[in-house]
């Protein structure tokens, strides 16, 4: 179907391909731990996947660069995750990291 | 917008504090309608400080036009050269610069001045009428003030009354769509002449000599000598010493220096301005923080600030007054050099929780101003009976000395009624009436038991000592230091980010310090820990005495217990005294904290023991590279003896301001006169370990790849150092990767910077604090990178294993090492390969049309040009080579040196002088070393350092060096490093320029192709063909004038001397100045016509000597500019109406018109925004310049930016 400038668009385009694929994959791996970086504060991400919810992934933060924003849920944006990292139990296992140990 | 102001320059006598000292011959510019008012006020009350005596403080919005109708009543002509703005250099330059028309205004006359403000920030404007630096200078009695330039839609409000103000130093700023805040302006100058009430010039009651020179802030200081006599005399505070409460308003009432008032939580920002013509300043102001630059958030943290002459930056501090733990209060703003500071030139931050409406009082009765809370704020609560609010609640007396906090000392009091009404929920030691440690939910606790003791200091194998050294140290490790078993070195204490801390802190020091050669007996009997950086209640827990705060130091016997919060991963953070620190700072009192990443674990480097404190740790972390971490603590006024108890550079007088003593890193010293041993005493190998041994100075042990960090501090006391580490760089701002990359930094007391960076190589990299004095007199040692592992060094947990050892350490020889047998090169097989033939050899310099020379010069040149220079058919100037990214640069360097042609044979080089003096005989050989680009430091550093093979030269023979240029760090010093005390002043410098890959380089005038010069046209296919100027701004010269008479500047250059004071000039100080081997000194002019508005002008004494720097109008331009030479004395550097970002790499930097605290490697790259002639690309001559009136301007320091719109037959115009 033509979109608002009358060109034609296949869809689904490949960034929602790209997107779904990605949702999936956290999708799969919800009630894993995962390492999250993204480009704006906070930045860091450690922490349980809960859920996703359309394009957001819900964790269960852990640890993250200030100790003021842990132990909540956050609600990530897909697009804005720059690198991740599931621990999915075969790869390197994600630290606990407390502070003082 | 249009906006117009009518300024007067005026002669007004300038009261600086309420003790009655005055500038009787102070000028100023003020408001034609405050003129008559002001001067009725001051004929009225002649020895008290009139408020409207202040520097003009004026202001417009960004995009705004600015129309100054100038009226000078003063009686040599006078104008306003403004900085940062745009304008027609013909109309508006405030000058008499080159071939412009002459825009000073002769007394009695008006002009008007046309200004343009396209960008936020100071708009510093001073005299250039009379540059003189003596006391008959302009500038020097008060002649400058600022525009402050505010975010387009704008408005300002007066903080007492509300309602439009016209000028005035304080404002509140409002913006429909930004937060309002408070404006303060804080006005730095320096050596204004001063005499007392009577006429005198002030005495120091301590010594009855003279006291400092004036330092203060917006024409008003308040001297500890002043307050002091009132102790003596019995009229306050009868058991008080003086300095402990010098800054102390229950016994003195308020200081007449500013007091920038404010409620809690309120934006604000300081705007520090330089308007002083000598030294350079550390901006220091407690409990806050702020970004490094204001426009960049991923630029570094500071809380103290080192500003130059003519500089200015903006101070945002974070989270508002009070900071992030909304500490209420007073927070002193001070200069850190503590000479300056016990001078007076300080003032408070004055932060209150309850409104002011201007009917309340502080304790001693003074009324208290209104203050109008910001309007987008929440409203103060009114003070009640209950809860009066700062300062009155504070159970203190008038007239003594401030109480001491509930709490904090351990058998000390609980709260009153008053205080707990204003205290948190859960007050404790150290957290009363701020709770820093709330800020996250049970946050890590770390405690540390510290005390100060007196013990001696050994600073060298030979014996120099500090008998009185006094130092932080852990309770846990007093026996071990005191006994000799742990060596002593300044407490460097580590913890993560988000810890609490809590310190135990015992006073352990004698009551009574003794007097000596260098101070006079002195009752230091309490002490206090003052901290930076980390979040704390300023009331109970400054570790300080200010204001109308509680005394938060102990007595000796005492122990108080205080509390901080990390909130975020830091640099290291300065601790010291803040009680007697002009008594005991540079004694060693002095520490740091480091913030470490969150859930990092700070190992010792031998055993891999858990440590918390060391200025040697590793550090690993689970989520970033794990690093080495290297803590350097820099100080100055040393007061050391030599081993049979001679007192080393002792002051004139006991307790003498006057730069006594030498220095220290960390309580050592390593200097050149004790490295001479080879058989000739060469100095060549000086900083060769097979040689001399390893210095005893910090050498830090890494393996090659390892991470570094490097926490660099001054602790003491008033003088600028400049740090460089030879073949490492890190980004000048560590949080931002676009930053470009430095090898060197300046540093004043109570800085703090970290470097990231990495041992590329093995082998020994030197760290030097490189102006000659402090290098001469031992401030250097080592980064030792191994290859092989070695049994006191764990490896990093997260690298590859070092392999383990074959070879056995190098060992001290006594003899020279030989020269590298194979020159590795960084470069890949295929870069291609740029080489040059370098020749070092003995020139007689002309410096000057007015026949200044050196007759000793010592220049590096191209081989190919040698001849030709020793011909006189071509002029010797600073060998400037350039090569391109990805290039590899293959230098031959050649020495030609003669010893019968050094000045001084005898092996003591009296001018320009360093302290202490001793044979260090001429060297002939030569090296090159380059600052930034990539090399093995093991062959290629142009330097014989550590136990790295021989990489100089000597008489005929030739050393190669392979450089690379990795990446585009623009302008790179380049220097020899063989012989430090006979080489440097005699022009052993250069630069190396990379440049982007594909440039190619022309000469301006010929158009032929250059592979050498300081001015070039660079062609590049995917650049714009720019005029490319490289300005060397060397200092410390040695010349004679055509009499062949040795030139002592800067004393034989002052304008208007009248007498000569033999203490005016510090040996720093010493040496003759200028650009590119060229100078052009005001005297010769001004004793050839003695008119001073005529001295910047070609129209009447032709062009200077200095580099003319030519282009047409719209020209793409950058200036290289570096000092590779070797003074202490900081320099500030500008361009009259051009500006550019204030770091090149990165277009979100602060755009400024100026370039700071320039000193040994330096190095920055100037993309002038809109090319030459600025915005409206205007011809005609732009002067660059220092910022220094005291002692560059005068001394040559200048030049001329000629912009044509017109085709010059000479130059031809860039091919578009």
């Amino acid at each position: 179907m033509p979109n608002n400038d009358g060109y034609y668009v296949k869809a689904p385009t490949i960034n929602d391909i790209h997107d779904q694929t990605l949702i999936k994959y956290f999708e799969d791996w919800v009630g894993r731990k995962v390492i999250i970086l993204v480009s704006s504060f906070p930045f860091v991400f450690i922490g349980v996947i809960a859920e996703v919810i359309d394009d957001f992934v819900v964790v269960d933060v852990e640890t993250t660069s200030i100790s003021q924003l842990e132990d909540r849920e956050w609600f990530i944006h897909i697009h804005d995750i720059e690198v991740f990292y599931i621990d999915e139990g075969e790869g390197p296992r994600i630290p606990d990291l407390k502070d003082g140990d | 917008m249009k906006r117009c102001y009518h300024v007067v320059a005026i002669p007004i006598r300038i009261v600086l504090n309420n003790f009655g000292d005055y500038n009787p011959n102070g000028m100023m510019y003020v408001l034609k309608e405050n003129e008559h008012k002001v001067r009725e006020l001051v004929k009225k009350h002649p020895f008290t400080p009139v408020d409207l005596v202040q520097p003009l403080v004026i202001r417009a919005n960004e995009g705004d036009e600015v129309e100054i109708l100038f009226e000078n009543q003063l009686p040599f002509a006078t104008g306003m050269n403004f900085q940062e703005a745009d304008y027609d250099v013909q109309t508006s330059d405030g000058a008499n610069v080159g071939v412009n028309e002459n825009t000073l205004v002769d007394c009695g006359e008006q002009t008007l001045y046309q200004i343009n403000a396209y960008h936020q920030g100071v708009y510093f404007f001073s005299d250039l009428g009379n540059p003189a630096s003596s006391d008959q200078g302009s500038n020097i009695n008060g002649l400058f003030g600022a525009l402050f330039v505010q975010a387009r839609g704008s408005s300002w409000t007066d903080p007492i009354k509300g309602g439009c103000i016209e000028s005035g130093m304080y404002a509140d700023i409002h913006h429909p769509f930004l937060p309002s805040f408070r404006e303060y302006a804080w006005i730095f100058h320096d050596e204004m002449p001063t005499v007392d009430l009577t006429g005198n010039k002030p005495l120091d009651p301590v010594t009855n000599q003279e006291r400092e020179s004036t330092h203060a802030i917006n024409y008003r200081y308040e001297p500890l000598e002043n307050r002091k006599k009132l102790i003596d005399e019995g009229v306050v505070c009868p058991d008080c010493d003086g300095e402990e409460v010098h800054h102390d308003s229950w016994v003195f009432g308020d200081p007449a220096s500013p007091i920038l008032r404010g409620y809690v939580g309120d934006p604000a920002t300081i705007r520090i301005v330089h308007g002083g013509v000598k030294e350079t300043h550390a901006f220091h102001y407690h409990v806050h923080q702020w970004f490094d630059d204001p426009t960049n958030q991923d630029s570094e943290i500071f809380d103290a600030q080192a500003i130059s002459p003519q500089t200015w930056y903006d101070i945002k501090p974070f989270y508002g007054l009070g900071s992030l733990q909304g500490a209420i209060g007073d927070a002193i703003v001070h200069c850190h050099l503590y000479p300056h500071f016990a001078v007076g030139m300080w003032g408070i931050n004055r932060i209150f929780d309850t409104l002011q409406d201007g009917n309340q009082c502080y304790p001693n009765g003074v009324s208290i101003d209104a203050l109008q809370p910001l309007p987008d704020r929440p409203r103060p609560p009114s003070p009640t009976k209950e809860r009066p609010g700062f300062p009155n609640f504070i159970p203190g007396k008038v007239g003594c000395k401030a109480p001491r906090p509930p709490l904090g000392i351990v058998g000390g009091r609980g709260l009153t009624e008053l205080e707990k009404n204003a205290a948190v929920r859960n007050p404790r030691p150290g957290a009363v009436f701020a709770d820093p440690c709330a800020v996250a939910d049970a946050p890590v606790v770390k405690e540390f038991n510290i005390s100060v003791i007196q013990l001696p200091l050994i600073y060298n194998r030979q014996g120099w000592n500090d008998p009185k050294g006094r130092i932080f140290v852990k309770d846990e490790d007093i026996e071990d230091v005191c006994a000799g078993r742990k060596e002593p070195e300044p407490l460097i204490i580590h913890m993560t980010a988000g810890t609490c801390i809590r310190i135990n802190f015992t006073n352990r020091l004698p009551h009574v310090a003794d007097g000596d050669v260098f101070q006079l007996v002195t009752r230091t009997y309490e002490v206090g820990m003052h901290i930076h950086f980390v979040k704390f209640d300023v009331l109970v827990n400054d570790g300080a005495n200010v204001g109308w705060n509680y005394d938060s130091s102990v007595l000796p016997g005492e122990t108080i217990r205080y509390e901080y919060f990390a909130d975020v991963e830091l640099k290291a953070w300065f601790f010291h005294d803040h009680l007697f620190a002009n008594y005991h700072q540079q004694h060693g009192m002095f520490g740091s904290g480091v913030v470490h990443p969150r859930f990092a674990k700070l190992l010792d480097s031998c055993s891999g023991e858990e440590v918390d404190s060391g200025t040697q740790v590793t550090a690993t972390q689970p989520l970033i590279p794990d690093y080495r971490d290297l803590t350097l603590m820099v100080h100055d006024f040393a007061f050391l003896y030599d081993k049979d108890g001679c007192p080393l550079n002792p002051p004139k007088f006991p307790s003498s301001p006057d730069d006594p003593g030498l220095f220290g890193v960390n309580y050592k010293c390593e200097p050149l006169q004790f490295r001479l041993n080879t058989p000739e005493c060469d100095p060549a190998y000086s900083f060769s370990s097979f040689v001399n041994g390893d210095p005893v100075t910090p050498i830090l042990h890494c393996y090659k790849g390892d991470s570094l960090r490097i926490r660099l501090l001054q602790g003491a006391q008033e003088e600028s150092h400049s740090f460089n580490i030879h073949g490492l760089r890190w980004k000048s701002e560590r949080p931002d990767v676009e930053s470009r990359f430095d090898s060197q930094q300046h540093i004043v007391i109570s800085e703090s910077y970290t470097f990231e960076t990495y041992a590329k190589n093995s082998g020994d990299y030197l760290w030097t604090f490189e102006t000659e004095e402090d290098l001469w007199n031992g401030l250097w040692g080592l980064i030792r990178a191994y290859d092989e592992e070695v049994n006191f060094l764990i490896p990093l947990p997260d690298q590859v294993a070092p392999p383990k050892r074959t070879q056995p350490l190098p060992e001290c020889t006594g003899s020279p090492p030989a020269p590298p047998s194979v020159i590795e090169s960084a470069a890949p097989p295929n870069a291609p390969l740029k080489r040059f033939e370098i020749v070092a050899f003995q020139i007689p310099i002309l410096y000057s049309n007015f026949g200044e020379r050196d007759p000793f010069g010592i220049v590096f040149a191209l081989e190919e040009d040698m001849n030709d220079i020793l011909k006189g058919r071509k002029d010797p100037e600073p060998l400037i080579i350039r090569a391109n990214v990805g290039d590899e640069v293959e230098v031959h360097l050649t020495s030609f040196l003669n010893f019968n042609q050094f000045p001084y044979l005898d092996g003591i080089w009296p001018y320009p002088p360093v302290k202490e003096q001793a044979f260090y005989p001429p060297s002939v050989r030569i090296s090159l070393h380059p600052q930034l680009i990539d090399y093995d430091v093991k062959t290629s550093s142009g330097e014989t350092v550590g136990f790295n093979p021989d990489q100089t030269a000597g008489p005929n023979e030739t050393v190669t060096y392979r450089w690379y240029v990795d990446t585009p760090v623009g302008t790179c010093g380049m220097w020899d490093m063989t012989d430090i005390r006979n080489h440097r002043s005699l022009g052993t410098y250069g630069a190396f320029i990379a440049e982007p890959r594909g440039t190619e380089y022309y000469d301006p005038y010929t158009l032929e192709p250059v592979n050498s010069g300081a001015q070039v046209i660079l062609v590049n296919p995917l650049l714009p063909v720019t005029r490319e100027f490289v300005l060397i701004m060397y200092d410390g010269a040695r010349l004679v004038d055509k009499a062949k008479q040795l030139i002592v500047d800067p004393v034989d250059g002052i304008l208007l001397l009248n007498e000569i004071d033999p203490d005016l000039v510090d040996t720093y100080d010493n040496g003759s100045r200028g650009f590119n081997y060229r100078t052009e000194r005001l005297i010769n002019r001004y004793t050839k016509r003695a008119v001073l508005k005529d001295l910047f002008s070609s129209n009447v004494h032709g062009d200077p000597s200095t580099p003319l720097l030519e282009a047409y109008k719209g020209d793409p331009i950058t200036i290289r500019l570096l000092n590779p030479s070797e003074r202490r004395r900081a320099h500030g550097f500008h361009i009259h109406s051009h500006y550019w970002n204030s770091d090149d790499t990165d277009l979100t930097s602060q755009v400024r018109s100026f370039s700071p605290e320039i000193v040994t490697g330096f190095t920055a790259d100037l993309r002038i925004h809109y090319g030459a002639g600025s915005f409206y690309n205007l011809s005609g001559d732009y002067m660059y310049r220092s910022g220094n009136i005291r002692w560059d301007l005068e001394q040559g320091m200048w030049g001329i930016m000629r912009v044509y719109d017109a085709l010059q037959a000479h130059l031809p115009p860039l091919e578009k």
